[in-house]
């Protein structure tokens, strides 16, 4: 078995090691390696305003698109949980957007909101407004909070989806004692049953919080970053450096940055997953 | 069934209306989309939500772009690149759930890269198949996607590995079996059905990845659905309807996926997920 073992921690290895190796280079995309330069690229990055500009874009997106997707899939969850009848037709229906590949969910919002003939601008002419007067898409105010919308409609269902396994494993009998002391209904579900399943929630919303720091498809598709730099996360501002302007030296520090602010942001949730386990 | 039931509370009219607006989130989107990629170009302009009729110029015009070929190089990467992950996946989640090879340590350093951006490893895994000679050919991105998954398969693996009884291997072990014999005649067929679930969640991972696939497959007889989906949004001779088209043909295969193996992929996703 060592073997196997060895090729899953190269595998892992591989990227983090590549990536310091390169940061602490004069690495261009044909040359990686091209001569020590120490700590030059991370001094350079950590004075560049649209790094930590896109760090903190980045932190704000995570969190904001995070706690969407929790309460909402909490709530599908929880009454998914309860149905007696099609549960299965409707767990079918909350899987589709966690199958649909990232590139046609950022197709899919762009062809809902698209001025010229999309289905919001459809509406709004049908009601009597000026529909194609509303371009979200390439305001600088609301293309972040668009790509939130894809987001939140393209992850949601994982959330919920996992709250509603660890719905169904509640132990009944703590529920069954928790009813007859008079515990019923929302006093049942928030003093109850919520609680038991806290580790899950905080779980889920870990998995949910690193998958939103890495959005990328959904930026190089529907806004390529903009307008301005509206919506250049972290991940699309790696992309930039290392790819078009083949810096790879500064885009590997950018990546360990992000690295570091991701940890930073999920301990919290690891504490109360750990806390919720103990 | 009934106590089951009972149990979690009954679902009110509260839990009625998430369940639609949830639902209705969910497919008018889509079914939209469905719709556009039957519509006339002056249909799409003048922003209708059904075509009059059903157009299948649209269709015609996915075909020609060669949208069909790019959903057969999706499917024969994802299915490639998903048996090779399984091959070395299964044994390193058995070694780590039952012998606690690398201990704790192990599980973090596996799970470590999945933190990062998938970025990262563009550079990297772009100079190793420059020097390995696979850019721009299906075997190298199954290649990549092999290995890339590993991690995520071994974390998924792992929870099924770790619900079978010891004593299964134990009674193994004295009847003489060695380490691979116990994996390939009691380990494999017992968990089974957790491998198809995983390699299900694997395959549908690959089938639509983006990122590495548009700087690995430049040549447009090597491109994968993703990527060819992406170039044709960005042509602008392709209207809306024709976009729709391209897209709903590609989500056709993963669909299919959620209606005939929902329970698999349900049962996948749960077994890593929440442990």
């Amino acid at each position: 078995m060592v073997p196997t073992i060895l090729v899953v921690v190269v595998l892992a290895l591989y990227p983090l090691a590549f990536s310091v190796a390169a940061a602490l280079n004069d690495s261009s995309l044909g040359k990686p390696f091209n001569g020590w330069v120490g700590l030059e690229n991370v001094e350079s990055v950590l004075g560049d305003g649209d790094v930590i500009g896109a760090l903190i874009r980045t932190t704000i997106y995570a969190l904001a698109v995070t706690a969407v997707s929790v309460l909402a899939g909490l709530a599908i969850a929880v009454a998914l949980d309860r149905t007696t009848r099609g549960g299965s037709l409707l767990r079918t229906i909350f899987l589709l957007p966690l199958l649909t590949p990232a590139v046609t969910v950022a197709i899919l919002w762009k062809v809902i909101l698209s001025p010229s003939g999309g289905l919001l601008s459809t509406v709004l002419t049908d009601l009597g407004f000026d529909g194609s007067a509303l371009s979200p898409l390439s305001s600088t105010a609301l293309a972040l909070p668009t790509i939130a919308l894809a987001d939140v409609w393209e992850w949601t269902p994982l959330v919920t989806i996992l709250l509603y396994a660890a719905l169904q494993a509640v132990d009944w009998e703590t529920v069954e004692a928790a009813t007859l002391d008079g515990a019923h209904g929302r006093t049942l579900l928030l003093g109850v049953i919520l609680p038991t399943i806290a580790g899950a929630i905080a779980a889920v919303a870990l998995i949910r919080l690193v998958l939103a720091f890495k959005v990328f498809d959904l930026v190089a598709v529907l806004t390529a970053g903009g307008p301005g730099q509206s919506t250049t996360t972290a991940s699309y501002l790696i992309f930039q450096r290392a790819l078009q302007q083949f810096d790879v030296g500064q885009a590997s520090v950018i990546t360990l940055l992000l690295a570091i602010v991701v940890t930073l942001v999920t301990l919290p949730f690891v504490y109360l997953m750990r806390r919720a386990h103990a | 069934m009934s106590s089951t039931r009972m149990r979690h509370g009954r679902l009110g009219p509260i839990g009625v209306l998430v369940l639609a607006i949830g639902v209705l989130w969910v497919l008018i989107p889509l079914a939209y989309l469905l719709s556009m990629a039957f519509m006339t170009r002056t249909e799409v302009i003048s922003g209708s939500y059904l075509p009059a009729t059903l157009q299948w110029e649209n269709w015609q015009a996915v075909v020609e772009a060669g949208i069909p070929r790019t959903i057969g190089n999706s499917l024969l990467v994802a299915v490639g690149a998903t048996l090779i992950t399984l091959v070395l996946a299964t044994p390193a989640a058995w070694a780590i759930a039952r012998h606690g090879a690398g201990g704790k340590a192990l599980s973090a350093v596996i799970l470590a890269p999945w933190l990062l951006p998938p970025i990262v490893a563009v550079v990297p895994i772009f100079v190793l198949l420059r020097v390995a000679g696979l850019n721009n050919t299906l075997l190298g991105i199954t290649l990549v996607y092999s290995l890339v998954n590993v991690p995520v398969a071994v974390w998924l693996l792992e929870g099924f590995v770790r619900r079978l009884p010891g004593e299964i291997e134990e009674a193994g072990t004295v009847d003489g079996a060695g380490d691979l014999g116990l994996l390939l005649r009691i380990v494999v067929p017992l968990i089974a059905p957790g491998i198809v679930a995983v390699g299900i969640i694997i395959t549908v991972l690959s089938y639509n990845e983006y990122l590495l696939a548009s700087f690995i497959l430049l040549q447009p007889e090597v491109h994968t659905l993703p990527v060819a989906i992406s170039l044709f949004q960005g042509d602008r001779f392709a209207h809306l309807g024709r976009i729709a088209a391209a897209s709903v043909a590609g989500v056709l295969p993963v669909y299919a996926v959620a209606v005939l193996f929902q329970r698999w992929l349900v049962s996948g996703l749960t077994s890593g997920g929440v442990k």
